[in-house]
């Protein structure tokens, strides 16, 4: 049997941890090890937008102890990432290629959506207690030291994603600038979190039924697991327990508290913090109950692995997340729910059937998928301007899900639907993106283009059309009675540019009668 | 750290002991051992060197301590109420009536029966026969004057600097042409001689030996040749010359010191022994120079030092005189010899009970780790080893194979420092990770991890102990170990080795209980349950098997469990503070010391738990030193087969009639009453035990009946 030992290390804000996994398809992921070392970089960079000295030289130092860890388990596989501490640095750029050369230890960082979408997934392959839960109304709360995100579902499908940069470390810096005392926080931080849930209220929660929080942190997670330990039902917490847990921690000296909750005396803070956010969050939701599976980034960072590897599956399907944030998005910017039907409908039957031709696999169709539900959104801010506002909304949208760059691209092939196409060379200049990401987008903006060329006057005339790959054409077979002129004379110029992207030449045809 | 505990009702220091008092009560346990006619003679002679080695500890140690504490004007109150002025002054008390209960014990008992046994003591070198005394004046002559350095006193010479636990002989002198005032002479009898000398014999039915001391006096006049030597004493004395504090007291002790800015009296002189009948002119001078209080001076009717009895023991010839019944270490059934001893974890939990059985399965575990291909990490804490250790050598050997060996050595173990440096630089050389110790804590822990990669993945073999992994002691100490393969065990034993690499402590633990964060809050716990439970009519009983019981909070809430119902049976070898026989409580709390050829030396914890018993392991003893400045581990026994073996440890020391001390409602220890209970030597027991265990094991390997293999691989 094959079993793959593998690191995951999570560059956090206040803690740097590894977990060894042992990872194979006979018996899933089982963690080994799980090191952690507690040390604060959110506050420098959150405040500075720099790592000192010193600190780079601890990280630097303890990245060393762990790569030798790694090698005591003789691990065949890592992946490192940094979060928002490093991605709120301004010389990250610098700073991750001094800890690669001094430690020889590879650090990506990871947009906010990647890394809530991680945990997100470390919570999904918790399997049946998973997808019990979220039969009913539930939200993911995951609490992190710069920001907090809430994730709504509907159904069992995550439908909407929200980052608010309230995360326990931000929220302690700027308490302890208004100098606050310990009976003033209470009230300061409620204050703080109830005016933003307030407008996260009216325009996401609206009168969703939420009774279910899932709570991803490194505090309240602690002290619930430890709760249900004993009773045998783990991580559960109701409003009352967490009621306890708050009026505790306001009544109790922090070390007394350290004693009594069996926690470090310097995390006590962060703790309470964390519990008055919560409660202030599961009041504005009138939320019930609290459900706290442990999870942490290293574990998604290995789900994450074992799925690319192919060495185990989920049974919740996150293309579906995708697929449904997307809707939504659309939905709120007044899309056309039919036309993105039809456009979907002819776009991936073309992709289908240039599949030897584009060499673009399940995650692009993906995205050419989201790209059609999205093609108009840009529409609710000006019909002119289509292209451009598109773009800027997507790219200011988190889809959960969704990488940094798959965003950028699905943005772009969006935009450039509906705009003149710039070229590699030219746009380079804008963006960061490489020429494999630039190739997918000439390759989905073609297709894109042809299928809304093919339904230019939204009537949905080609919603029956047949598709076939003949030598060098495209045979686009029509199986209407409408009159196509429009479209076809339309075409010219769509055919174009797949043209020259494919070296195909597409053709409509009516079907014969 | 630790919040003290709500008063209760048993809150009063009434109702505690001192704990210096009860260590002196312990050692007279072990003096009444060498008066004990049923042991052998040369073990009594054993027996009443290790008090006196014992004595010595304390005094430097703990009599040191006190007098810090006077001197700091320190007042706080122990346990029991005292304070350090009043501690000193009935340990004083106490100190004096064992010391001369000490020299009874030698001269009345011991040397008769040496002498009816074929060994004589020459007390006096007077009493030499002429051919003796030219004997050892040549030896004199020959090994000792080269090795002396004799010390006068006058104006001209200040008095010479006594060190610390030396044997000297003083003498007044007078100058042989001078005024005929007297000066002080002192020499030291030099501690690289042998303390006895073995005088030759015309037969070999006798032997006659000599104290070293004995022959110097004879022989002073020698070293002071212008000088006429009015008398010469022996005299030893013992100083406050232990530079680390003792660390029971440490944390508001040197508060106090500093905030009185007084410097501790470094080298303060704590006690003088001198032979009785001692010059008072003589005494006189060495009590002004040492500014001695009277107090602190003991007369002592015989040679000082009695440690040397140790060397004596050691004599050729006396074998019929020693313990012979007590079985040498028995193999494991378990892990016979040459066995692979993953293979055989993995079919089992395994509960080692030392030294009845041996320990070399714990060495050999390391050892074949080091060799294992599949292992890759080993990781140890060490506290003390022995000299030439093989799990020492075995680690390097582990580093050289390219594991990873990761070894925590305690560098703050007492009177090992040196020692401990040494082997630790020979580990760092051959490529361990070594920890030097963590700073503020000591770390007493005995754990050892083995990670190895098989075939379906990795699994982690750890051992667990109540003593050191130390191959020589474990003949002589009674210990449990714990070698397990169980995932929650192992898993624990990880987050250990990472706290102790300095990274921050696990989420959560299986299994294991760690001093000094949960392990008493676990302890009040346990001991809690029980009184819940006998509060709810389910009853409750606690059996406790610890070296030293001085922890408040603990004494305290066993006091109340009992109270409330709990039966508690408690062996406790050394320093008790708890009382039996308090009202409320009557005779529900009984407490037991077995002082016998081994040093009971394991901590063994059973819970009853309403009927699901569960059962402890530890490195701790229930002191505040172990449960609040210690890096210890408590492990559960879970495998009811091991259970089993723990209950019948306990169970057997509870029988015991022969080496149990049973400590009484007025505060002493006295002999079990062995009236309708026959002879039990629980010890003695443990060896048929193991030596029959082990019998068992062997007639099954010898089985003339072939086994046929019925799978080929």
């Amino acid at each position: 049997m094959s079993v793959k030992t593998f690191a995951a290390i999570d560059v956090g804000s206040y803690e740097l941890s590894m977990k060894i996994f042992e990872v194979s398809k006979a018996r899933g992921m089982r963690e080994i090890d799980h090191i952690r070392h507690g040390i604060d970089m959110g506050t420098e960079t959150y405040s500075t937008g720099k790592l000192s000295y010193d600190r780079v030289d601890e990280l630097c130092r303890v990245l060393l102890e762990f790569k030798n860890i790694m090698k005591s388990y003789q691990v065949s596989d890592y992946k490192a990432y940094g979060t928002s501490a490093i991605r709120e640095m301004k010389n990250k750029a610098i700073l991750l290629d001094q800890i690669e050369q001094r430690t020889k230890l590879h650090i990506d960082v990871l947009s906010n959506s990647e890394q809530r979408f991680l945990d997100y997934k470390s919570i999904a392959f918790q399997g049946e207690g998973f997808q019990k839960i979220i039969e009913n109304g539930t939200a993911i709360l995951d609490i992190g030291g710069g920001s907090i995100q809430i994730s709504l579902f509907d159904n069992d499908t995550l439908v909407s994603t929200q980052n608010m940069k309230m995360g326990v470390l931000r929220l302690q810096e700027r308490l302890h600038h208004l100098d606050a005392s310990i009976r003033q926080c209470d009230a300061l931080i409620k204050e703080i979190v109830e005016s933003q849930m307030n407008v996260y209220q009216k325009l996401y929660l609206k009168d969703r039924q939420i009774k279910n929080i899932i709570v991803v942190d490194d505090y309240i997670s602690t002290i619930v697991m430890r709760k249900g330990k004993s009773s045998g039902i783990s991580g559960f917490a109701d409003r009352k327990m967490m009621d306890y847990f708050a009026q505790t921690c306001r009544s109790k000296s922090l070390s007394e508290l350290s004693r009594m909750l069996d926690m470090a005396e310097e995390n006590m803070p962060l703790l309470y913090i964390s519990l008055i956010l919560l409660r202030t969050i599961m009041n504005t939701m009138e939320a019930e109950q609290i459900w706290a599976p442990g999870v942490t980034l290293c574990d998604g960072i290995a789900y994450e692995y074992a799925e690319k590897n192919k060495i185990i599956t989920s049974s919740h399907d996150f293309e579906k997340d995708i697929i449904a944030c997307a809707q939504n998005i659309s939905k709120r910017y007044r899309g056309s729910k039919r036309r993105s039907e039809t456009l979907e409908q002819i776009a991936l039957a073309i992709f289908d059937s240039m599949k030897k031709i584009h060499g673009l696999d399940k995650r692009e169709r993906l995205l050419l998928q989201i790209s059609t539900i999205l093609h108009d959104c840009g529409k609710y801010i000006s019909m002119v301007n289509l292209g451009e506002c598109s773009y800027s909304i997507i790219m200011a949208t988190e889809i959960i899900g969704l990488s940094h760059q798959e965003r950028e691209i699905v943005a772009n092939v969006v935009k450039y639907n509906h705009l003149e196409f710039d070229y590699y060379e030219a746009m380079e200049r804008q963006h960061s993106l490489d020429r494999e990401a630039y190739l997918k987008i000439a390759k989905l903006t073609a297709i894109l283009r042809l299928a809304n060329g093919l339904d230019r006057s939204h009537k949905q005339k080609f919603k029956n059309v047949k598709i076939s790959l003949k030598e060098d054409q495209l045979l686009l077979t029509v199986d209407t009675t409408e009159d196509i002129t429009l479209e076809k004379g339309l075409f010219g110029a769509r055919a174009d540019f797949f043209e020259e992207v494919y070296n195909i030449r597409p053709e409509i045809r009516r079907k014969r009668m | 750290m630790v919040i003290s505990m709500s008063k209760t009702k048993y809150g009063d220091p009434g109702n505690y002991t001192n704990r210096e008092l009860s260590w002196v009560l312990f050692n007279k346990r072990v003096l009444s051992e060498a008066r004990d006619k049923n042991n052998p003679l040369f073990e009594r002679v054993k027996f009443l060197s290790i008090t006196a080695s014992n004595l010595d500890e304390f005094f430097m140690v703990r009599v040191a301590s006190l007098k810090d504490m006077v001197n700091a004007g320190y007042t706080k109150p122990d346990i029991a109420g005292m304070t350090p002025k009043e501690q000193l002054t009935a340990l004083n008390k106490v100190t004096h009536e064992l010391v001369e209960r000490q020299y009874s014990t030698y001269n009345r008992s011991l040397l008769p029966q040496l002498v009816a046994n074929g060994l004589k003591v020459i007390e006096r070198h007077e009493d030499l026969t002429e051919k003796e005394a030219e004997y050892v004046d040549q030896y004199y002559e020959e090994n000792i004057y080269p090795v002396l350095t004799p010390m006068a006193v006058d104006s001209s010479r200040p008095f010479p600097l006594i060190r610390n636990k030396s044997l000297n002989i003083g003498a007044l002198v007078k100058k042989k042409d001078g005024d005929g005032s007297l000066e002080f002479a002192t020499v030291q009898v030099p501690s690289v001689l042998s303390r006895i000398i073995l005088l030759p014999c015309e037969n070999d039915k006798e032997k006659k030996v000599i104290l070293l001391e004995e022959v110097i006096e004879r022989n002073i006049h020698k070293l002071f040749l212008n000088y006429d030597i009015v008398c010469s004493y022996p005299f030893r004395i013992m100083r406050n010359a232990d530079l680390s504090i003792e660390e029971d007291e440490a944390e508001d002790l040197l508060k106090e010191i500093e905030k009185q800015l007084k410097r501790r009296q470094w080298g303060q002189a704590i006690r003088l022994e001198v032979e009785e009948g001692i010059d008072r002119r003589l005494l006189d001078i060495i009590e002004e120079e040492l500014r001695i209080s009277e107090e602190d001076i003991y007369r002592i009717d015989g040679p000082l030092d009695l440690t040397f009895l140790m060397k004596m023991y050691g004599l050729s010839g006396f074998e019929h005189l020693k313990e012979k019944s007590y079985a040498p270490p028995q193999p494991v059934p378990e892990l016979p010899a040459e066995c692979d001893i993953f293979e055989k974890i993995r079919k089992q939990d395994i509960l080692l009970f030392h030294p009845y059985e041996t320990f070399s399965p714990v060495v050999e575990f390391i050892r074949q780790a080091a060799r294992d291909k599949d292992v890759l990490a080993i990781k140890q804490t060490l506290y003390r080893v022995s000299g030439n250790s093989p799990i020492i050598a075995a680690l390097a050997q582990a580093a050289e194979n390219g594991k990873q060996v990761s070894v925590l050595v305690e560098l703050k173990a007492r009177f090992d420092e040196e020692n401990n440096i040494v082997w630790a630089k020979m580990l760092e050389k051959a490529g361990c990770h070594v920890i030097y110790g963590l700073v503020g804590l000591k770390t007493h822990s005995k754990i050892t991890l083995v990670v190895r990669r098989e075939e379906d993945g990795i699994r982690r073999y750890v051992h667990l102990g109540t003593g050191n992994y130390n191959d020589a002691t474990a003949k002589l100490y009674t210990d449990i170990g714990l070698l397990t393969c169980s995932p929650s065990i192992g898993e624990d034993a990880t987050a250990v080795f990472n706290m102790l690499s300095g990274y921050s402590e696990p989420l959560s633990w299986n299994k294991l209980s760690l001093a000094p964060l949960w392990l008493k809050d676990r302890f009040l716990f346990l001991i809690n349950r029980e009184k819940e439970n006998a509060l709810a009519g389910k009853g409750g009983h606690i059996i406790v098997k610890v070296n030293s019981l001085c922890d408040k909070d603990i004494i305290e809430s066993l006091y109340e469990a009992a109270a409330a119902g709990v039966k508690i049976e408690l062996i406790v070898r050394g320093i008790c503070c708890l009382k039996t026989g308090l009202p409320g409580i009557e005779n529900r709390i009984t407490v037991r010391s077995i002082v016998g050829n081994f040093l009971e030396h394991s901590r063994i914890f059973y819970f009853e738990n309403d009927g699901k018993p569960e059962y402890y392991c530890a490195s701790a003893d229930w002191m505040p030193r172990n449960l609040e400045r210690r890096v210890e581990i408590m492990f559960p026994v879970d495998k009811p087969e091991l259970q089993k073996k723990l209950m019948t440890i306990l169970n057997m020391q509870l029988r015991d009639t022969v080496k149990a001390h049973v400590l009484t409602d007025k505060g002493t220890y006295e002999k079990v009453d062995k009236r309708g209970k026959g002879t039990f030597n629980s010890q003695l027991e443990f060896c048929h035990m193991a030596v029959e265990a082990a019998g068992r094991q062997e007639q099954l390997a010898n089985n003339r009946v072939f086994i046929p293999e019925m799978h080929h691989e």
